[in-house]
């Protein structure tokens, strides 16, 4: 049976035009595989590549070089509309769509001509502490954490088989991030979700994730979040990421 | 008019240039290439259409719409760099709009099938088509570029380009057919348009100057939607990779 993902020898080039700059690529020689629904943190400095990777892996940009692959085909051979609804992304900005907060979370069934799963929308919508909405108010009206929320649960509403989440919780504040980190973890426990999880915060990788994917100098290096957590390879990952950026006790 | 009548009216051309030169505009210059140049146009498009008028055939008249759509085309097109192909699709719609208009004027017997009325009302409705063609795709860039953040989360959702382009296209077509449909409410009541204005000078009956203002006023407006709705079709792709990727805009 196929890996439900595969990456081989992706590589990006970097925006620079300067062909004799010393990293032509953002990163190269980018090489991982999901063999089965997993929950992975991926981590790395600033500037490392890893919102241009995951808006890769969702083909909103091209790569370069090498390929990726869905449950063992190309992206070459899938059409992008139905690869983005089996590798959904969903951005660190979120962005509202015209419209009341209704009208975002019935977008997909909209999109794809699919009955509107309200239970499970108003499930979502409570779980993460959303419940006490007017659905019928302005989408754009919202707060910015509150846009987060209805991004990410937009986004479930297609039940992709891989989340790719950009800084989600970048937003929200302690209770609001510990809510939508019960969510996914739930949810990946439910529907065997697998999902790619952009951050900066390193409690919050340990957290959520059961495989750590670390950026650095240009490539990705793949570990166990058990190890990868625990001393001695946590001063090796406060020394890629930078102090700065996590706090890892 | 005679010709010396006709040069006598160079006197506000100068007139103006004095007025730049005395209050250092810097527009002399300017201003006495657009007098030659439309005087040199002008004179060439009447010896032209004397040409065809007397030759009274429909190859002339086909050339000559060809030509006009070309220009109006190739004008168009100006507004939409790092769009490939733009010029055979503004082209095809404004074509396709001049094709549908002239197809009821002349099938009804709303005009005469003559060169003197064919040429001046495709002149004007392939202008106006331009017009329309240039602030579409000035409204069209504008509008993917503010709004890429919103086409990129349809995208993610697993919409269409047509799906992810939808309200841009609709905003861009409205956007584009504002200036036709002000000119409609207001004709006559701001301005006496052109065609009609021509006409009483040459001695024509008001009543029947307006009526053939009327039928322009008709077509503009008819061509403006028919010239945008098409574009808003041919055009929405150019926008995309053939992977389904928003280009970065130019």
């Amino acid at each position: 049976m196929s890996a439900i993902f595969q990456i081989h020898n992706l590589a990006k080039l970097n925006w620079s035009t300067d062909a004799n700059a010393l990293n032509k690529y953002l990163f190269s020689q980018i090489s991982a595989e999901i063999a089965e629904p997993t929950r992975i943190a991926l981590i790395g400095a600033s500037g490392q590549g890893k919102s241009t990777l995951l808006r890769i892996m969702a083909l909103l940009d091209t790569p370069d070089e090498g390929d990726l692959l869905v449950n063992g085909k190309s992206f070459q051979h899938i059409p992008a509309r139905q690869w983005r609804m089996t590798v959904t992304y969903v951005a660190q900005q979120a962005v509202m769509l015209p419209g009341s907060i209704e009208d975002n979370l019935r977008m997909v069934s909209k999109l794809h001509g699919q009955p509107y799963d309200v239970s499970l929308a108003t499930e979502l919508l409570e779980q993460l502490g959303l419940d006490y909405l007017d659905l019928g108010k302005v989408a754009e009206d919202c707060s910015g954490g509150e846009k987060q929320r209805i991004s990410l649960i937009r986004s479930l509403l297609l039940r992709p088989e891989i989340l790719l989440l950009d800084e989600i919780t970048a937003s929200l504040d302690i209770n609001s991030t510990q809510k939508v980190e019960a969510l996914l973890l739930n949810w990946h426990k439910q529907q065997g979700t697998t999902f790619i999880w952009v951050t900066h915060d390193l409690e919050q990788a340990r957290r959520i994730s059961n495989r750590t994917w670390m950026m650095d100098k240009g490539g990705l290096q793949e570990y166990s979040s058990d190890a990868f957590f625990n001393e001695p390879v946590a001063n090796l990952a406060k020394r890629f990421v930078g102090s700065t950026e996590g706090s890892l006790h | 008019m005679t010709l010396t009548a006709l040069s006598f009216t160079l006197l506000f051309v100068m007139g103006t240039m004095m007025v730049s030169i005395w209050q250092k505009l810097g527009l002399e210059k300017d201003i006495a290439i657009g007098t030659v140049r439309s005087a040199v146009q002008l004179l060439v498009v009447g010896y032209v259409l004397q040409f065809i008028f007397n030759a009274d055939h429909i190859l002339y008249i086909i050339l000559i719409i060809l030509f006009m759509i070309a220009v109006a085309s190739w004008n168009a097109a100006k507004r939409g760099k790092g769009l490939p192909g733009l010029f055979w699709r503004i082209a095809l719609a404004i074509s396709a709009s001049e094709l549908l208009m002239m197809g009821i004027l002349l099938g009804l017997h709303i005009i005469q099938a003559t060169p003197q009325y064919i040429i001046p009302i495709s002149g004007m409705t392939i202008g106006s088509a331009m017009i329309v063609s240039g602030l579409f795709i000035n409204h069209i860039k504008q509008e993917v570029q503010s709004n890429k953040g919103e086409i990129e989360t349809l995208l993610s959702l697993g919409a269409t380009a047509q799906q992810a382009m939808q309200k841009v296209r609709a905003s861009s077509v409205k956007f584009s057919m504002i200036p036709t449909i002000d000119g409609m409410k207001t004709v006559g009541l701001v301005q006496l348009p052109g065609m009609m204005t021509g006409m009483i000078i040459a001695g024509a009956d008001p009543i029947i100057a307006v009526r053939y203002q009327i039928l322009i006023v008709f077509s503009f407006t008819a061509s403006a939607a028919i010239t945008s709705m098409l574009l808003s079709v041919l055009i929405y792709r150019l926008f995309f990779t053939a992977g389904l990727q928003l280009k970065h805009p130019q």
